[in-house]
């Protein structure tokens, strides 16, 4: 034997011998638009940009419903108001000086830092490499120490038994949940829902490394913002107009 | 190393032939595919026995690296072993007693937990 296996042609060797392999022609299954074999990579980093000038509160209420619509999130009976999930929220905020009042629309900011992950006892909470956070609720104990860490109150626990979930998100009682930035969309090169929502160029998505990218192109000539820049997070989601 | 492969196959997949159920309850998409004579798992008993490990690399790379293509897709697995209740022409859950998923894990009695997260039944368009 002069080679050693690794994992991985270990599994293409059962594959081979063993055929397990799916024959799809003829066979509609869950089709999908672009598929990727691909990891993602750090090369890129997905990141929104709200403009509080011209978002209005109608925009906002209409990202959240989307939010819903796209996640399935907001039909919790059992739930009480404070324990009901909320992955996107109508925020006001106001300039001390001037009184001058701006709503905007949070949602978890993507962290490049994120304090979530730092604390996760078993890696639940995580970072994607093109800087999407997730919980991956396969190893979520619903210890809820994110949620705690998250400076944005971004994050929600489920607390009651859900049915019927949307097929690309599965959520579900004893764990934690947040806004994805709609990466089963992202992944196939579709906007995040609460973007599309927006009629006007409110609200902006994209590749914030890519020079040629709208939302690059525009941080780079706008005044924008973190919010609690301070904390050194360095967010996805910047704003401007606050 | 080759022998030793040879030697673990065969070990486990004879391990997995003691167990073939008669009856399964193979689903509505999966049996039209059965009638059809076309071959979706060439070799069922490897499913059966390692879907589990499948199901789990799977996920660690739809999740943590956007590799979502349609093999061991757990979507997949719902939307071609889902029954169809006749009368009012909606699925079963596949994890509902007399199910796909349920009456074999019932049998061998491993209890799983897909399905307090994942959608029991085809997507909402396929309905
Ligand atoms: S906003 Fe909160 S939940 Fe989102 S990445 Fe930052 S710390 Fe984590
Ligand atoms: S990106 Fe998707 S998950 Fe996040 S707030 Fe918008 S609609 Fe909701």
């Amino acid at each position: 034997m002069n080679k050693t296996l690794n994992r991985r042609d270990f599994i293409k060797i059962m594959n081979a011998t063993t055929g397990v392999a799916i024959v799809a022609s003829g066979i509609t299954l869950t089709t999908f638009a672009s598929v990727s074999e691909i990891p993602v990579t750090n090369k890129k980093r997905w990141g929104l940009l709200i403009n509080t000038n011209k978002l209005t509160e109608t925009d906002i209420d209409g990202m959240i419903n989307a939010c819903k619509q796209e996640q399935g999130w907001g039909t919790e009976i059992h739930s009480t108001a404070s324990q009901k999930p909320a992955w996107i929220k109508k925020l006001k905020v106001k300039d001390k000086a001037t009184n001058k009042v701006s709503s905007l629309a949070l949602m978890c900011q993507h962290c490049e830092e994120p304090p979530c992950v730092d604390v996760c006892p078993t890696n639940a909470s995580m970072k994607r490499e093109d800087g999407i956070v997730l919980v991956d609720k396969h190893l979520c104990i619903g210890c809820r120490y994110c949620m705690m860490a998250c400076p944005y109150d971004a994050r929600s626990f489920v607390h009651e038994t859900l049915n019927n979930q949307k097929e690309h998100m599965p959520r579900g009682k004893g764990t934690v949940e947040a806004c994805t930035m709609c990466v089963h969309k992202v992944d196939k090169d579709e906007t995040p829902a609460c973007v599309e929502s927006v009629n006007s160029e409110a609200v902006i998505f994209g590749n914030l490394y890519d020079e040629s990218s709208q939302i690059n192109r525009t941080l780079r000539v706008i005044q924008s913002s973190q919010i609690r820049a301070d904390l050194n997070l360095n967010t996805g989601v910047r704003y401007s107009g606050i | 190393m080759n022998r030793f492969l040879v030697v673990f196959l065969s070990l486990f997949v004879s391990s997995v032939f003691a167990y073939i159920d008669e009856y399964v309850n193979l689903g509505e998409q999966a049996s039209s595919i059965k009638l059809s004579g076309k071959v979706f798992h060439k070799n069922p008993s490897i499913i059966r026995k390692m879907h589990p490990e499948f199901l789990r690399h799977k996920r660690d790379k739809t999740l943590r690296q956007g590799i979502r293509t349609n093999e061991y897709s757990l979507k997949g697995c719902v939307s071609c072993h889902a029954n169809k209740n006749k009368i009012n022409n909606q699925y079963y859950s596949v994890d509902k007693k007399g199910q796909f998923c349920s009456d074999c894990h019932k049998k061998v009695g491993v209890s799983f937990d897909c399905f307090s997260c994942h959608r029991t039944v085809p997507r909402e368009d396929l309905l």
